[in-house]
Parts: structure tokens; C-alpha cells; sequence
């Protein structure tokens, strides 16, 4: 036990120096620091923009036009965005609108045509490049339809009708207590939008850590195959030992670094211009299942071990860097698969797809994650596939030792399966 | 008792036999020297009585006993290619290597200032392997064989690449471990090297074992065959002599290859007769023409 400390920490320690790990880890934190300040400065500079910019637009009309009068007098809802300012000009030649328009002060004039019917005249807009804004044209638009409904409607509806007419419809949302999932005794989850965050950012940060750092373990024991420090080694501990002190050191540096990146995540969260961004997307960390954290993190520890262990077997196959990567391509398409069937399924998490493979120990770890998540599923189906997983665990162990014992000793060209199982015979121990 | 016994052991890898049953024993304070071509099947000998791989056949006993884990802590390795990490600090490297031969930091970080003092590099305690020239890569490689006192000292190739200042160096500190006692398995292509160090060698030839014993005895089993002969003057009619198979005159005098002992007597009479004699030499068989001898006829 005393040796596996020893290459535990010398594992970590090396692993963590290095300028790779440093590097991508600063990346990394550099990215969800500008992500997800974005939606701040995006708000920031917008809001500098309307208010340096309310759009300055005439209206040229005489008094008798009541589209005009009525116009003059809308007010946009609350809560919108766009701000133009509407002034009265009697005339196109008015000097003041002359001189508006001359200095860009003001945007363009508006002119009313001849009513047709009750409602408001055809409008025509004027300016010098003869564009109307999207902004601006929402902004009119929605006026101007608020003027022809009051025009036509005058008289008949009373004012409160009229704006009761223009209030936003609300749509509501309860989910049916007491069904579907319940009947399994399950608790049935609440999946708000939080919880899809929360799955979301713990498939990418599970997914990116276990093969940055599934493909270090690789890495390293190549190197130390190919400098023939193995030779040493494994005359100093046993392979086993060795194996899962790289596995276990190598872990840690995993670990630090999804700690790194979620207290980033957390500092960012808790800066005060933020405190807004979450409620602006819905998202109340009150409502977030915990649950989802702590088998989060059993998942991951175990499917870091099944990956961690495929790719030392992989790494101690291969005796020259150079051929490291096409030889951890098999493992790494697993990776892929386990990654991409629960994200793409994160809209219906439920299907057969998502169920069979929570069960299949390559895929179960993130699948489950989906599951509980934001899926429904009993805890006896959690517990059926964690056992699954731990057993295949327990057997990869096993096997990736005895690879790895076999292959850590075979040099020259990358053995094929048959090589590694006679050898494996040869080498019996 | 012999502190490492081999006995008949043999290893064979698929159809092909790597080793045939090798027999050899090294005493407490022995260097034994394992000779041989590429391929002879001398590391495939090493990487067993390390237990990188186990025999197909026979024993290896360790102070009379079998292989165990115990004796990871009493075994030092220098393989034939370095083997230390390139990009890791001299000084952490080695003290992993001593933890993981059982030592304490502290005992690791002592033996380590030691040795490095001793091969007056010191200021190599912080800086990386990578930045070492190559025998100096083999000097550290060469103190991470030794940390820990090993009992056992198995040395692949200890001294290719180096120059002849280290490899004197080196030498002597082999000697010295010899003298405390350490059994050393050594393994070499220089010839001048075993004869200087080692008692008895085993030369492998295709796995099997062709010459083997103390190299005394090796030698005297082998014919003396060269006269060296160094005369003021000129000598002339020397091939003429009987027994006489040949004649070249070099720098250091006439090289005369004789077919019968008593053809040396005949050539320093005549040799006498018409100057004077400054160098006479029937020389012994170097191990080198041993070596080639033994792996030619074999090879027939």
C-alpha cells in the first residue's frame, strides 16, 4: 500500500505540472469565464445603445388627422425594448425637422396619406437613406395597430377593454402530480430548466475529463514503456500496483480539474453583475435536484475507472507515442458514443435508446446521468446499472493487468490480439 | 552458498527458444560476466533473474531461495537504455525509484547526495534528465541502479557511451559494490571490460550456452598461438622457422602466429642470434579472440 502512495503522488504531481494539463485547464477556465459573462455584456451594451440612440422620428400631420393625435399619444408597454420618441411637426419644411434630419438628430418623418375607410391611412415613411430600422418598424407597427384598432373600435369598446385587448396572453405551466413515474415509486421529478443546465454541463465537463485525462494515463504509460523506465518499474512494484497508483494519481489530476472548472463556474455565478443573467433565463438554483450531484459524481468516478483502465491496457500495447493515437481510437469511440446518445437525447430522455444504454457499462455512466437528471427512473433500475458497472469494472481490472503486465514488456510493432493472448500465456503469472 | 543460482533454466517464446538451459551461479562479491552477440539471449537471462518474465523450465534461486516479492528491495537494474524519465527532476526521480526499492525520502535523498557528490555532479540533484548529456543520462541511470545497496546488481550494457574518463569511473565503483559484497550480473561487448572485472563468464550463442567457466582457465584451455617479438635490428628468415605459420611486421615489433608451443623457443634463438631481443611474448588468447572464435564455430 505504501508503494501505490508513493506512484500515486509521484503520478499526480508530475501530471499536474505539466505544461499540457496547465494550459488547458486555463483555456477551459478562460471560456466558461467569458461564456457566461456574454449574456451580461451582451445586455450591457445594448442598453447603451437604446439609451444614447432613442430614435428621434416626425410625425407631419395636421391636428384633424386622428391617427396622428392618437399615435402621438401611444406608449410602449412595459418591458419593451425599443425606444423611439415621436415629435409633431406641422410640416415637412418646418425648420426644426430641416435641421434634425440635416444633422442626423432625427431619423426620418413620417406622412399620413388619405383614409380609406375608418381606420389608419396608409403612412409613408421619409428619411435621407430611405431605411426603416427593424427596431423601429416593430415599434410603429405594433402603434399603429394599436391606433387603428382604437380608431375603429371607438365608441364602442371602453378604454380599458381596448388595452385589455392589447395585455399579453400568459401560458401557464403545472405538471400532473401523481403520474406516470410515481406508479414505479419514484419520486416524480420536477425537470426545470435548471436541471437541464445542470445535465447538460455535467455530461460536457464528465465527457471532456474522462478523455483528456483517460488518454494521459495512455500517454504516460507509453512513455514510461518507450524510455524503458517500465523496465525499472516493474521490478520495483508490481504491475498492479503500478497500474492503479497511475489510475488513482491520474484521477486526481482529473478531479482537481473539474474542481477548478466548478468553482469557476461558481465565482462567475456569484459575481453580482450575474446575480440577474439566472433569473433572466429562468433558471433558480432552488429548484435543482441534488440528487443529481451526488450520482453524478458516483457515475463519474466509476466511469473514469472503466475508461481510465482500457486506456492504460491500450497505452502498455503500444510502444511509441506515435502510434498511441490509432490505437486508443476503439476507446475513444466508445467515449464518443457514451457522450453523444444522452446529449442528443436531452429533449426526450425517456426513449429506448436512453434506457438500453444506461444499462451498457460503456455507456451507462453519462446515460444514467441523463436519466436522473431529467429522465424518469426508479432507484432499483439506478442500482441495477451501477452494479452492472462495477462488475465490468472489477472485470476490466483484472484484464487490463494482465495486458498490462503482458504488454509493458512487448516491443517493436504493435502486437496483434492473438500476439497479446499467446504472450499473455507465455507470461503467465 | 551462492547468492544467485541458475539451473538449467530456459524460456521460450512461442516455437522459438530464447534461452537453453543456462546454468550459472555468482558468488557474494562476484562480477559475472554474461557474454554474447545481439540476440544471444543475454537480456532475456537478465529480464528472468529480475522476474520481469518467468523460465519456462528450471530454477532460479535467490540465496537459495525461489523468486518473491521481498526481493524487489535487494535488486538494482540498469537497463540497456537508460530508463528514467526525461522530463522529471534528477533528484525526484530517484528518490521515487528509492521509495518504491522501500526506502524512506530521507535515506533516498542521503544515498542520492552521496552519489552524486561521489561522481562530483551535484549541481545535477535539480536539473532534468533531458538536459544531461548521454553519459551522463547513464550516470544517473547508474545511481538509480545502486540507491538502495542493492544485493543483486544487474548491469545491461553499463558502459556503452561512455568516455573513457567514466567509464574508469564507473569501473571503479563497480569494483568497490564488488568489494562490500553486492553479486553483480554484467553483460558487455568489451571485452577488455570482463577481463578486467570479471571471474568467470558464460558467452551465449543462440541461446545456448557455449563457453563457460573461470576465464583463467578459459584461457588456458585455448592454444597460445602469437609470439611477440621486439629486436634492436632486423631479423631475417624468421617464416622460415619451423612452426612458424606466419610472420607481420608491425609497430610494436614482429607478430608470429606459431602452430606448436615449441616453435616460440626456436624463433627467440634465432631470433637471438642476429640481434638483440628488447620484448619476447607468447601471448595468451585474448577474450575477444575467444569470443569470435567460439561464436565462428558455432556458427558451422
Amino acid at each position: 500500500m505504501n508503494k501505490l502512495g508513493t506512484i500515486i503522488g509521484f503520478t499526480f504531481k508530475n501530471k499536474a505540472r505539466t505544461k499540457s494539463f496547465t494550459i488547458t485547464t486555463l483555456i477551459i477556465v478562460l471560456l466558461i469565464t467569458i461564456g457566461m459573462n456574454i449574456p451580461y455584456f451582451i445586455d450591457k451594451f445594448n442598453g447603451e445603445d437604446e439609451a444614447a440612440e432613442a430614435a428621434r422620428i416626425g410625425v407631419v400631420a395636421d391636428s384633424g388627422i386622428p391617427a396622428a393625435a392618437l399615435l402621438l399619444d401611444y406608449t410602449a408597454p412595459e418591458g419593451s425594448d425599443s425606444k423611439v420618441a415621436l415629435e409633431s411637426y406641422a410640416s415637412p419644411e418646418d425648420a426644426a425637422l430641416v435641421k434634425g434630419l440635416d444633422e442626423g438628430d432625427i431619423e426620418g418623418y413620417l406622412t399620413f396619406g388619405t383614409a380609406a375607410g375608418g381606420g389608419v391611412p396608409p403612412v409613408t415613411y421619409h428619411s435621407k437613406d430611405g431605411e426603416l430600422d427593424q427596431d423601429v418598424q416593430m415599434y410603429l407597427q405594433t402603434a399603429l395597430q394599436q391606433v387603428n384598432t382604437q380608431l375603429i373600435a371607438e365608441g364602442k369598446l371602453t378604454p380599458e377593454e381596448v388595452s385589455a385587448m392589447f395585455a399579453p396572453v400568459s401560458i401557464g405551466t403545472e405538471q400532473l402530480s401523481g403520474s406516470a413515474g410515481g406508479a414505479d415509486g419514484a419520486a416524480p421529478e420536477e425537470t426545470s430548466p435548471i436541471n437541464f443546465v445542470i445535465v447538460y454541463v455535467l455530461l460536457i465537463l464528465f465527457f471532456m475529463s474522462i478523455m483528456l485525462t483517460g488518454n494521459m494515463i495512455a500517454a504516460e504509460v507509453t512513455a514510461e514503456k518507450s524510455s524503458r523506465i517500465m523496465e525499472i518499474l516493474i521490478t520495483s512494484a508490481s504491475p498492479l500496483t503500478q497500474m492503479f497508483g497511475k489510475v488513482i494519481g491520474v484521477f486526481l489530476v482529473g478531479l482537481m480539474q473539474i474542481g477548478i472548472l466548478v468553482a469557476t463556474i461558481a465565482a462567475n455565478l456569484l459575481l453580482p453583475h450575474n446575480a440577474g443573467v439566472l433569473a433572466d433565463f429562468d433558471l433558480d438554483l432552488s429548484q435543482m435536484n441534488y440528487g443529481i450531484l451526488v450520482y453524478g459524481l458516483i457515475l463519474y468516478i466509476l466511469g473514469f475507472f472503466l475508461y481510465a483502465l482500457m486506456y492504460a491496457a491500450v497505452g502498455s500495447i503500444v510502444s511509441r507515442t506515435e502510434e498511441l493515437g490509432q490505437a486508443t481510437m476503439p476507446v475513444m469511440m466508445l467515449g464518443f458514443v457514451n457522450y453523444y446518445i444522452p446529449t442528443f437525447s436531452v429533449a426526450a430522455p425517456d426513449t429506448l435508446l436512453v434506457k438500453i444504454a444506461s444499462y451498457v457499462p460503456f455507456t451507462s455512466p453519462l446515460s444514467m446521468l441523463l436519466r436522473i437528471g431529467i429522465g424518469e427512473v426508479a432507484v432499483w433500475e439506478i442500482a441495477v446499472s451501477l452494479v452492472i458497472l462495477v462488475v465490468t469494472i472489477l472485470f476490466f481490472a483484472w484484464l487490463a493487468a494482465k495486458i498490462y503486465r503482458t504488454g509493458v514488456l512487448m516491443y517493436g510493432k504493435r502486437p496483434s490480439i492473438k500476439e497479446i493472448r499467446k504472450a499473455m500465456k507465455a507470461y503467465k503469472f | 552458498m551462492e547468492a544467485l543460482k541458475l539451473d538449467k533454466v530456459v524460456k521460450q517464446y512461442g516455437d522459438k527458444t530464447a534461452v537453453n538451459e543456462i546454468n550459472l551461479k555468482v558468488e557474494p562479491g562476484e562480477i559475472y560476466g554474461l557474454l554474447g552477440a545481439n540476440g544471444a539471449g543475454k537480456t532475456t537471462t537478465m529480464r528472468m533473474v529480475l522476474g520481469l518474465i518467468y523460465p519456462d523450465g528450471g530454477n532460479i534461486l535467490y540465496n537459495g531461495k525461489p523468486y518473491s516479492n521481498e526481493l524487489q528491495h535487494l535488486m538494482g537494474y540498469l537497463p540497456e537504455e537508460r530508463g528514467l524519465y526525461p522530463k522529471v527532476k534528477v533528484s525526484e526521480q530517484i528518490i521515487y525509484l528509492g521509495k518504491l526499492r522501500g526506502m524512506t525520502t530521507a535515506d533516498a535523498d542521503k544515498s542520492l547526495r552521496y552519489w552524486l557528490d561521489r561522481f562530483e555532479v551535484p549541481e545535477y540533484y535539480n536539473k532534468r534528465i533531458e538536459e544531461l548529456s548521454k553519459g551522463n543520462q547513464q550516470k544517473m541511470g547508474f545511481v538509480a541502479a545502486v540507491i538502495h545497496k542493492p544485493q543483486f546488481l544487474i548491469l545491461d550494457e553499463a558502459f556503452s557511451g561512455l568516455d573513457p574518463v567514466n567509464v574508469e569511473l564507473l569501473k571503479d565503483t563497480v569494483k568497490e559494490l564488488r568489494d562490500q559484497g553486492t553479486s553483480i550480473l554484467f553483460s558487455t561487448h568489451r571485452m577488455e571490460h570482463v577481463e578486467e572485472l570479471c571471474r568467470n563468464i558464460t558467452i551465449l550463442h543462440r541461446s545456448n550456452t557455449v563457453v563457460q567457466g573461470d576465464i583463467r582457465e578459459i584461457k588456458k584451455g585455448y592454444p597460445r598461438e602469437e609470439v611477440l617479438l621486439r629486436t634492436a635490428g632486423d631479423v631475417s628468415g624468421l617464416a622460415q622457422i619451423p612452426g612458424v605459420r606466419g610472420v607481420q611486421l608491425t609497430e610494436r615489433g614482429y607478430v608470429l602466429s606459431i602452430g606448436e608451443l615449441a616453435a616460440a623457443q626456436r624463433i627467440l634463438q634465432h631470433a637471438l642470434g642476429q640481434s638483440e631481443v628488447e620484448h619476447f611474448e607468447i601471448k595468451e588468447p585474448t577474450l575477444n579472440q575467444i569470443f569470435i572464435r567460439a561464436v565462428g564455430e558455432s556458427n558451422e
